[in-house]
């Protein structure tokens, strides 16, 4: 791969369902190594476009490479390569964190130990829980470890810290810091302002299926005259993003 | 230019732990084991003592020409029909298929380690009502045991196969089961689980004979009596096999 070539590539991206559209048209491309946020309202199509490019849904029109590979024709390289957090956590609700780890696991050829993925997200006490005993912000960690289990070169992560308290939410941000100082590329969708703010090098600011602004936080606050990156937000969507999920 | 990246199939190791799971997710689903275990050897003690008695053929009595048969094709026609789909359609609507659909696990290798983990459900449930019959009742061993054993492979198979054809028409897990549900009634009625086949209207004595619950009972019985299994039994589940696994996987999906 040359050093020009993005990690990710995502051009006039459209999604509908029924008359529905969710996604009018995206274009986005990601540098290796960058995070970009993807902020956006409730139902702004934020969770569809990232599907898209995870290779979940199929678009409707337009083209996504994740490191030059096709989603849906090169499935099985890319999922060895790339790390998905869905917007929410359903595992087998019947088996322990421990299990849980082992069997994600056991998909990649080169994966983390439990341990150093136990102490990524803080729920090494809760090794031998059950997955439905786990609290709604245990739950999400434990997500977020699976979705790091096989020492993924891109991140797309949905919702990262939503439900999650102060401290939860600062360790999680400690490890995509960590991830980052790695190479790995991350594609992070969020509500949080602090978040982006924090851990992204570029933000698109997503709105009615297209993308309204895209470029660094000091870029958007200034693009749009504003104060902060809430007010960039408000002033370039026409939206307040407390609306959000 | 795309990444080097070798496509690499999670393995035999990946496919054990799966196993291990399902099969952990199953035993701790204690309700879930209670019909395909409990019922069979409910039927099994309320006609082994009269049944054990009456020898048919072969010195084969009623209980293992007859009885066992039954119970043999229930567990295997319960855990195929009614708990696999239902297990599947909730996978599916809970997002866990969808989960797995993001990492290197293929819809092959999920759908494998739930049959191994059934066809080892099914094993257990078919040793003790076999050690039942044979410790409480007297039952005799099949004249023809390879017979016997190729008929169990197979049945399972086509219960399997009917399960994956619930698992991929149910929108729900509460319609998977009440499909399932539906389907093991209708084969199992028409099979003669309710006092059998003799009592059907001839058209549809021959009918049940023709579908995979029938068809099992009467190869089954015919492989504990030593007579000649009827081929079209054989062709039945055979077809049914085929019929399930191009559904499955024609319409098999994550979500």
């Amino acid at each position: 791969m040359t050093s020009v070539e993005p990690a990710i590539l995502a051009e006039n991206l459209a999604k509908s369902y029924g008359q529905t559209r969710a996604v009018v048209d995206v274009s986005l491309r990601v540098d290796v190594g960058e995070a970009v946020g993807i902020l956006g309202t409730n139902g702004a199509g934020k969770t569809t476009a990232v599907e898209m490019i995870a290779g979940l849904r199929v678009p409707d029109r337009g083209r996504v490479r994740v490191l030059g590979l096709d989603p849906r024709r090169d499935r099985a390289r890319l999922r060895q390569v790339l790390g998905v957090q869905l917007q929410q956590a359903h595992l087998h609700n019947a088996l322990r964190v421990t299990e849980l780890l082992d069997l994600y696991r056991s998909f990649y050829p080169d994966p983390r130990s439990r341990d150093e993925l136990l102490d990524l997200v803080d729920l090494t006490a809760q090794r031998r829980t059950i997955f439905e005993k786990l609290s709604g912000g245990q739950q999400q960690r434990l997500s977020i470890a699976l979705a790091l289990a096989g020492h993924p070169r891109v991140v797309i992560l949905d919702e990262l810290t939503t439900g999650l308290d102060p401290k939860a939410r600062r360790r999680m941000w400690n490890t995509i810091e960590q991830l980052r100082s790695e190479g790995v590329t991350v594609l992070l969708v969020s509500h949080a302002m602090e978040e982006v703010e924090r851990l992204c090098d570029r933000v698109a600011l997503i709105d009615a299926g297209r993308i309204v602004a895209l470029a660094t936080p000091a870029g958007l606050v200034a693009q749009a005259g504003a104060a902060t990156l809430d007010d960039a937000f408000v002033a370039l969507t026409g939206k307040e993003l407390e609306e959000a999920e | 230019m795309s990444v080097v990246v070798e496509a690499r199939r999670p393995g035999a190791r990946s496919l054990l732990t799966l196993i291990r799971c399902e099969a952990k997710m199953v035993a701790r689903d204690t309700a879930g084991l209670i019909v395909p275990l409990g019922l069979p050897l409910l039927i099994l003690f309320s006609s082994g003592f009269s049944a054990s008695d009456h020898v048919v053929v072969n010195g084969r009595t009623a209980l293992d020409v007859f009885v066992l048969p039954l119970v043999l094709t229930m567990v295997m026609a319960v855990i195929g029909i009614v708990n696999m789909p239902s297990f599947l359609a909730y996978y599916r609507r809970s997002g866990i298929l969808r989960r797995l659909g993001v990492t290197p696990a293929s819809p092959f290798m999920v759908l494998a380690a739930q049959a191994i983990v059934g066809i080892l459900q099914a094993a257990i449930g078919i040793a003790i009502a076999v050690a039942v019959a044979f410790l409480a009742f007297g039952g005799n061993p099949p004249a023809d045991t390879g017979t016997a054993l190729g008929v169990v492979a197979l049945a399972m198979a086509a219960m399997y196969a009917v399960g994956m054809i619930v698992a991929a028409v149910a929108p729900t897990p509460n319609s998977a089961v009440a499909i399932g549900l539906i389907a093991f009634f209708i084969l199992g009625a028409l099979g003669g689980m309710f006092g059998g086949r003799d009592g059907l209207p001839e058209p549809l004595a021959e009918i049940g004979g023709w579908l995979p619950f029938g068809a099992t009972v009467d190869a089954l019985s015919s492989a504990w009596a030593g007579t000649a299994v009827d081929g079209v039994h054989l062709l039945s589940l055979a077809g049914t096999v085929i019929v399930g696994t191009v559904v499955a996987s024609l319409l098999f999906r994550w979500e």
